[in-house]
């Protein structure tokens, strides 16, 4: 999907940022706080995108087969792009042929494609709220809320932006105004700190685990083999899940280290990681780690704060 | 300087591409996820966060043992203790990698399902400001400001003290039930199996803590509730920080008094940290 380009917001968007009364999405003490540091609400701006989804890559016809076989992994699967660097790890079953049904192989792999739409999504609304603060002249977009949610059908999903545009008077002109999901006293409190807004940042990683033999085992509660030891391929009940314990670390230092690409030498401040499973098959998982928060950039050295003194408060 | 020329001076930086100054002088971002207050609070105790770290550990539980024990289910005790110590111990490694002493705030998810237990912990991993060498000394479920008044008042955190117990209730005989009905009257089957269950969950936390050396656990936070998808399976999961003094004594903090006048509601002008108004 081309993102949509600056003239293209919708016509009503138009008539109302350049008319009627401007809007802000505060609350009152934060725009109080907001007039106080010299930011002025201009707007209540937002952004969406109605993307077509799926989690599983089942709707586009091709499906993820286990037919081809893993050893041509790199040769690559219907609906799995490849990108350098793209979390790949392959498990193979220690028994031998067992029968027809048995999970010979196991991998786990970065669902590159579900990441790509994910920060299309994302990207598509956050770019749109921006546009529409840039027709603002706004200097910044405060309080932004970001949210995911499906549409009708079932299979659409719409991403939601909003936040309320600030001109900040006597300011540098910014070619991109810059974000942040903090507003009021506590966007104050992180510019005292010596911390400067530059933008919202957030993404999605998902990694998906097909079990092999051992690891399906596991998830079943099954025990096999114990006389031959698990180093022969025994299961023998409690021990630790090794093959969704790598997946579930990929997804998280995946998500960490995407997010580290968009901050520069910058700081992701308050950060916050949410995490989904879905359960595909019988030993068959896809894991998704969403990381958001602010990237901020010191712009002054913290001064040194004195000892906070402890208090009792006397209601 | 006024917080409005700050905010100026702000967006000047943002308009610059130019990089960080202080204290982020690595050629790795900082991430976080400590608020500003908190930040903050640190700052002043002499701490900064260096990177988001997490642990994660899923450990499997064998088919059978919630059908047909009676009383405590060993291997999901032993599976969550597997998990919580392989977790804590990548939170650690995450730790050190990142060239952290401590992990705060750590955020701690338990599951549990019929043939697995995950545990999952996700904290900010903290150092001191302009220390030479960062050596691990703690992993805590405390939050900043827990951690600035424990180290103030002499007290050191460990590490996560972790201990669980499930238990299947067991069921009354025929004879039993059929002699105890209409009657209202305690059943002592269910009440020795849930408190010791109980105890043992405890016990096992004030183990875990013994383990680390610790002096005592703090914060200790008590779940019980179902576990699996039977109502006769209960669990009970105790968490909390190990803690040790550092100092000869424990250091009296001697809170001051105040009286706040403010009403919260009207409080709508923001408040500099250095002076009134910041006018």
């Amino acid at each position: 999907m081309q993102p949509t380009p600056e003239d293209e917001l919708p016509e009503a968007a138009t008539r109302r940022l350049t008319g009627g009364a401007w809007s802000s999405g505060l609350s009152v003490a934060d725009f109080a706080s907001c007039l106080d540091m010299g930011m002025q609400p201009v707007g209540y701006v937002q952004g969406y995108a109605v993307m077509q989804w799926s989690w599983y890559m089942a709707t586009g016809g091709f499906g993820m087969g286990m037919g081809r076989g893993f050893g041509t992994m790199g040769g690559g699967w219907a609906g799995t792009p490849q990108r350098r660097g793209q979390y790949v790890e392959q498990w193979q079953c220690p028994h031998g042929f067992v029968s027809a049904e048995h999970r010979m192989y196991g991998a786990n792999y970065e669902l590159t494609w579900l990441e790509e739409s994910w920060a299309t999504g994302w990207g598509l609304a956050i770019e749109r709220m921006i546009d529409e603060a840039k027709e603002l002249g706004a200097t910044g977009v405060v309080g932004v809320v970001d949210t995911m949610r499906p549409l009708v059908g079932g299979s659409t999903e719409e991403f939601r932006a909003s936040g309320t545009a600030v001109v900040v008077p006597d300011a540098p002109h910014l070619a991109t105004p810059f974000s942040t999901y903090l507003s009021g006293q506590r966007l104050a409190k992180l510019i005292e700190a010596g911390f400067a807004p530059v933008s919202v940042v957030a993404t999605m990683s998902a990694v998906r685990m097909l079990g092999y033999c051992i690891t399906h085992y596991q998830l079943a509660g099954s025990t096999v083999g114990t006389w031959y030891g698990s180093g022969a391929g025994g299961v023998s009940g409690v021990g630790p899940v090794d093959q969704v314990n790598r997946a579930e670390a990929a997804a998280r230092s995946l998500a960490r280290e995407h997010v580290r690409a968009q901050l520069g030498s910058d700081i992701l401040h308050g950060a916050t990681l949410q995490r989904a499973e879905r359960e595909i098959g019988e030993g068959d998982l896809s894991i998704q780690c969403t990381l958001k928060g602010t990237r901020v950039r010191r712009f002054k050295d913290f001064d040194p704060l004195p000892d906070a003194a402890p208090v009792v408060r006397l209601t | 300087m006024t917080l409005r020329d700050q905010v100026r001076q702000a967006v000047t930086a943002v308009a610059s591409p130019t990089t960080a100054k202080g204290h982020t002088g690595s050629a790795r971002g900082t991430t976080s996820d400590l608020t500003i207050d908190e930040t903050l609070l640190l700052h002043s105790a002499g701490w900064e966060p260096v990177d988001l770290v997490y642990g994660i550990s899923w450990w499997s539980i064998p088919w059978g043992v919630w059908q047909w024990a009676t009383g405590e289910v060993q291997e999901a005790s032993a599976a969550f203790t597997g998990a919580a110590e392989h977790a804590a111990k990548q939170l650690r490694q995450a730790c050190e990698q990142a060239g952290g002493s401590g992990v705060l705030g750590v955020e701690v998810g338990v599951r549990v399902s019929s043939h697995h237990v995950s545990i999952e912990l996700t904290g900010t991993a903290v150092r001191r400001i302009d220390a030479e060498s960062h050596r691990f000394e703690f992993v805590s479920d405390l939050s900043a400001r827990d951690f600035v008044l424990l180290t103030r008042a002499g007290w050191w955190p460990l590490g996560l003290a972790t201990g669980a117990s499930f238990v299947v209730a067991p069921r009354r005989t025929a004879r039993e039930w059929a002699s105890q009905q209409g009657q209202n009257i305690e059943l002592p089957n269910l009440t020795q199996a849930l408190y010791l269950a109980r105890e043992r969950a405890m016990e096992r936390m004030q183990r875990s803590g013994a383990t680390m050396k610790a002096d005592g656990i703090v914060a200790v936070k008590l779940r019980e509730g179902r576990a699996s998808s039977s109502v006769r399976v209960i669990q009970f999961v105790a968490i909390g920080t190990g803690v040790h003094l550092r100092t000869a004594a424990h250091r009296p903090i001697a809170p001051e008094m105040v009286v706040p006048l403010d009403e919260v509601v009207r409080a709508f002008d923001v408040k500099s940290l250095r002076s009134a108004g910041g006018e």
